[in-house]
């Protein structure tokens, strides 16, 4: 089963996971996103796309191809950072 | 002394490989991890011809995209087992996609079932995981759901449609960067 976990320190509370979570994960308590429902969560990583906190983890989520990363555009960005 | 750009071509595209007509190429070449330019491009080239027909076409899009993939198919599918279980149809999907689509079926977790009879049809819920047209999509930084999902929607639904023999129908209930949701429908 998939487990998520918030970072109480890092998120600011702005409820975007719990506006776009399709599944209903997420409930807002005491400020922090609270991930209520994980048994119902699909693995689609929409939230971790719209965390601006970045402060979503999942453990558990099968992790699909990634062909659309360029290694050449990648391998120029890591020399620039 | 720098060499002219023909003298270089002639260079790079000088090869002394005998070819036979006998030969049956055995592996794709070359190899994968060399595939990664070509790759892109042909990601970066469905992405714009979608988007092209998109502004051109608008939502008239949709109907060529789902009929071109309803069309393949119904072609792939030709090929493979008549199942009347909707599982095994499922498995044979599997078989189809093999490669380029993968997906599970999914249910809430209060629900029983995965496949669900309701007033003469039958629903089951598919996550679908690697997927080459969320891929090109995301190579180009265009938005899910449009045009080239309904490539994938047709293709999915004129496969279904073959190996079961029933009307299908699919729709999209969510898009995300790592997985999307899809209802089967068959009638
Ligand atoms: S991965 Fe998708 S289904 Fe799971 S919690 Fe995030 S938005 Fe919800
Ligand atoms: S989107 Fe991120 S920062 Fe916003 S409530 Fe959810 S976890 Fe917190």
């Amino acid at each position: 089963m998939i487990q998520i976990s918030v970072d109480e320190q890092a998120c600011n509370g702005c409820g975007l996971c719990v506006k776009d979570c399709p599944m209903n994960v997420f409930e807002m308590g005491s400020g922090v996103s609270i991930p209520r429902r994980p048994e119902n969560c699909m693995g689609c990583l929409s939230c971790h796309e719209i965390c601006p906190a970045q402060a979503l983890e999942h453990q558990g989520v099968v992790p699909s191809r990634r062909m659309y990363i360029s290694s050449r555009v990648c391998s120029m960005l890591n020399r620039v950072i | 002394m720098t060499k002219s750009f023909i003298e270089e071509s002639q260079q790079n595209f000088q090869h002394d490989l005998m070819f036979r007509v006998e030969d049956v190429p055995l592996k794709c070449n070359p190899p994968a991890a060399e595939l990664e330019q070509t790759l892109h491009g042909l990601m970066q080239m469905n992405g714009y011809i979608i988007r092209s027909l998109e502004e051109i076409a608008g939502r008239g899009a949709n109907a060529v995209t789902f009929r071109a993939g309803k069309k393949f198919g119904h072609e792939v599918a030709k090929y493979f087992q008549k199942k009347d279980n909707v599982e095994e149809a499922l498995r044979e999907l599997s078989y189809i996609l093999y490669g380029q689509y993968s997906f599970e079926p999914w249910k809430p977790a209060d629900k029983d079932h995965y496949i669900v009879e309701e007033n003469g049809s039958t629903f089951i819920y598919l996550v679908f995981h690697d997927c080459i047209v969320r891929q090109t999509l995301r190579r180009i930084g265009q938005e899910q759901s449009g045009p080239l999902c309904q490539t994938l929607c047709g293709y999915v639904v004129g496969a279904i449609e073959e190996i079961t023999g029933r009307r299908a129908k699919l729709e999209i209930v969510h898009t995300g960067p790592n997985a999307c949701l899809k209802k089967v429908i068959l009638k």
